[in-house]
C-alpha cells in the first residue's frame, strides 16, 4: 500500500499542479483571516475555522478530482486492478494522498495560531481541535469526492459533481439552504450536514456524535468507492 | 495450466462470449486470432479475473480467479489492450513501481531482456509507441510470471517495431504459459504453437498451427465467413 501511496504523493510533488493548489489554499485561508482581524478587535482563531469548510469545499474537489477519473480515461485503472492489490488498498493508499496534501495546506497556515500564541496567548488547545476537526472534516469530504470521481472519466464532471454535494451538505447546517426549508424540516436537516458538527471543532469543544460524525462518513463513502471500483461489468 | 470452461459473457443484453471452452498448458504459445470486438480481450480480461463470467468457471493452476484474484494475479503479467501507462513517470519510476507490488526485486534483468536500459530516465510521455509497448512488456514481466497475457502486442507499431516485439515475445517464451491476442494472421503464424479463432463470441477453432503458410489464412477466412 505505501507504494501506491508514494506513487500518488510523487504525482503532486513532481507537479506543478499540487503546489499551486496547495499554497492557493494557503493563502486564501490566511488572507480572508487577516484581512478581518483588526475588524473584529479579537483575537481568536474561531472566525479561521469559519472559513475552512468553505474553502475546503473547493480545495477538496480540485485535489481528487483526478483520483480515479483521469485513471479511468487513460485507462490505467485497469493496470491498476490487474495487480495484486486489492480495490480497498487502492482506495486507501489514495485517500491518504490527499489526507497528507490537507495536512500541508493546513500546515502552511499554523504561522497564524503561533504568532497568536506568543503575541495575545490565545487558548492552545482549543485551536489543536480546531485543526483536528479540519482534518476530521476534511477526511470526510476526500472520501465523498473521491466516490465521485469513480463515476466519470471527466475530471471536471468530477470537479463539479463533489462541489454540488458537498454544497448542498453544507448548505444543510447552514442559513444558506435551510431557510428556505419548513422549521422541523431545518432541525431534522441541520444533524446531517457536517457544518453543524464542524462548529463544534471550531469552538475546541470534542463531541463524540460529531467524531461519530465525520468517522462514519469517511468509512461510509470509501467503502461505496470501492464497491464501484468493484463493478466492473 | 489454464481451464477455460464453457465460458458466456453477458453486459446486459448483448452477450459478448457465448460457450467459449479452451485449455492451455504450461510453455505453449497461444494465438488468439479474430476481428475486432469478437471477444478476445473479453476472454482475456475474464481469466484475470477482471471480468466476472455470466456463466462457466474458469481455473487458473486449479484456482478460480473470482476465489482469490489476488494470488492469480501474482502470477500472471499482463499488458492490456492500447497499453495504458501513466505518462508523467519515469520508465525506471513506473516499472519499479509495479515490481514493487508484485514484489519483484531484479528490476535490472527486466530491464535488460526488454532492452529498456537506454531510455530508464526518459518519461514515458517522450518515449516513441515501440518503447511504450517494451515499457508495458517489462511490467507484464515483473515478479516473473508463469503466465503472460498480452491483449494486442503489436497494435499500431511500424513493421520493424513489430518484428522486434515479436522476437521478444519468443525470448520470453520459455518456461512460461503465453497467450497473445492479434488480428495479424502473419503474427500467428510466426509465434504462436497453438490457434484459437473467435468470432462473434464464439470459438470457431481451436488446435496446433497448421505446418503450411497461409493455411491459417484460409481457415479464418472460412471460419469467419461460415459464421
Amino acid at each position: 500500500m505505501f507504494t501506491l501511496f508514494k506513487k500518488e504523493l510523487d504525482y503532486y510533488l513532481n507537479n506543478a499542479v499540487g503546489y499551486i493548489v496547495v499554497i492557493l489554499f494557503a493563502v486564501f485561508a490566511n488572507f480572508l483571516y487577516v484581512k478581518d482581524i483588526f475588524l473584529n478587535g479579537s483575537v481568536s482563531m474561531k472566525s479561521f475555522f469559519g472559513l475552512i469548510p468553505w474553502l475546503f469545499l473547493i480545495f477538496i474537489p480540485a485535489i481528487t478530482m483526478r483520483a480515479f477519473s483521469e485513471e479511468k480515461r487513460l485507462n490505467t485503472i485497469e493496470v491498476l486492478l490487474t495487480l495484486p492489490v486489492s480495490e480497498a488498498k487502492i482506495v486507501v493508499a489514495k485517500f491518504f494522498t490527499y489526507i497528507t496534501l490537507v495536512l500541508l495546506a493546513l500546515i502552511l497556515t499554523l504561522s497564524l495560531p503561533v504568532s497568536f500564541y506568543y503575541l495575545a496567548h490565545i487558548y492552545l488547545p482549543e485551536v489543536v481541535v480546531g485543526y483536528a476537526g479540519s482534518v476530521l472534516m476534511g477526511a470526510s469530504f476526500i472520501a465523498i469526492s473521491m466516490y465521485f470521481s469513480t463515476l466519470t472519466k471527466n475530471q471536471i464532471v468530477s470537479f463539479l459533481s463533489s462541489i454540488f454535494v458537498l454544497f448542498i451538505l453544507l448548505g444543510t447546517s447552514s442559513d444558506l439552504l435551510s431557510s428556505f426549508l419548513p422549521k422541523f424540516v431545518q432541525d431534522m436537516l441541520i444533524y446531517f450536514g457536517p457544518l453543524y458538527h464542524f462548529q463544534n471543532f471550531a469552538k475546541g469543544i470534542v463531541d463524540v456524535r460529531s467524531l461519530y460524525y465525520f468517522i462514519s462518513i469517511t468509512v461510509l463513502f470509501l467503502f461505496l468507492t470501492v464497491v464501484n471500483l468493484e463493478k466492473r461489468d | 495450466m489454464i481451464s477455460v470452461d464453457k465460458v458466456t459473457k453477458r453486459f446486459k443484453d448483448k452477450t459478448v462470449l457465448h460457450n467459449v471452452s479452451f485449455e492451455a498448458k504450461k510453455g505453449e504459445i497461444i494465438g488468439f486470432l479474430g476481428p475486432n470486438g469478437a471477444g478476445k480481450t473479453t476472454t482475456m480480461r475474464l481469466i484475470l479475473g477482471y471480468l466476472t463470467p455470466t456463466s462457466g468457471t474458469i481455473k487458473i493452476n486449479g484456482i478460480n480467479p473470482q476465489e482469490d484474484r489476488i494470488k492469480i494475479l501474482s502470477t500472471i503479467g499482463y499488458l492490456p489492450e492500447n497499453n495504458p501507462l501513466y505518462p508523467e513517470m519515469k520508465v525506471r519510476e513506473y516499472i519499479q513501481f509495479i515490481a514493487s507490488l508484485k514484489k519483484e526485486n531484479n528490476v535490472d534483468d527486466i530491464f535488460s531482456a526488454v532492452a529498456l536500459d537506454e531510455v530508464l530516465n526518459t518519461k514515458i510521455e517522450e518515449l516513441s509507441r515501440g518503447y511504450k509497448q517494451r515499457v508495458g512488456l517489462a511490467a507484464a514481466l515483473c515478479g516473473n510470471p508463469d503466465i503472460l497475457i498480452l491483449d494486442e502486442p503489436t497494435s499500431g507499431l511500424d513493421p520493424i517495431e513489430q518484428e522486434k516485439i515479436r522476437d521478444l515475445i519468443k525470448k520470453l517464451s520459455k518456461n512460461k504459459t503465453i497467450i497473445f491476442s492479434t488480428h495479424i494472421l502473419s503474427e500467428i503464424e510466426e509465434i504462436a504453437d497453438k490457434v484459437i479463432i473467435i468470432h462473434r463470441g464464439n470459438k470457431v477453432f481451436d488446435g496446433f498451427k497448421p505446418k503450411k503458410k497461409g493455411t491459417i489464412a484460409t481457415l479464418f477466412k472460412r471460419t469467419v465467413t461460415d459464421n
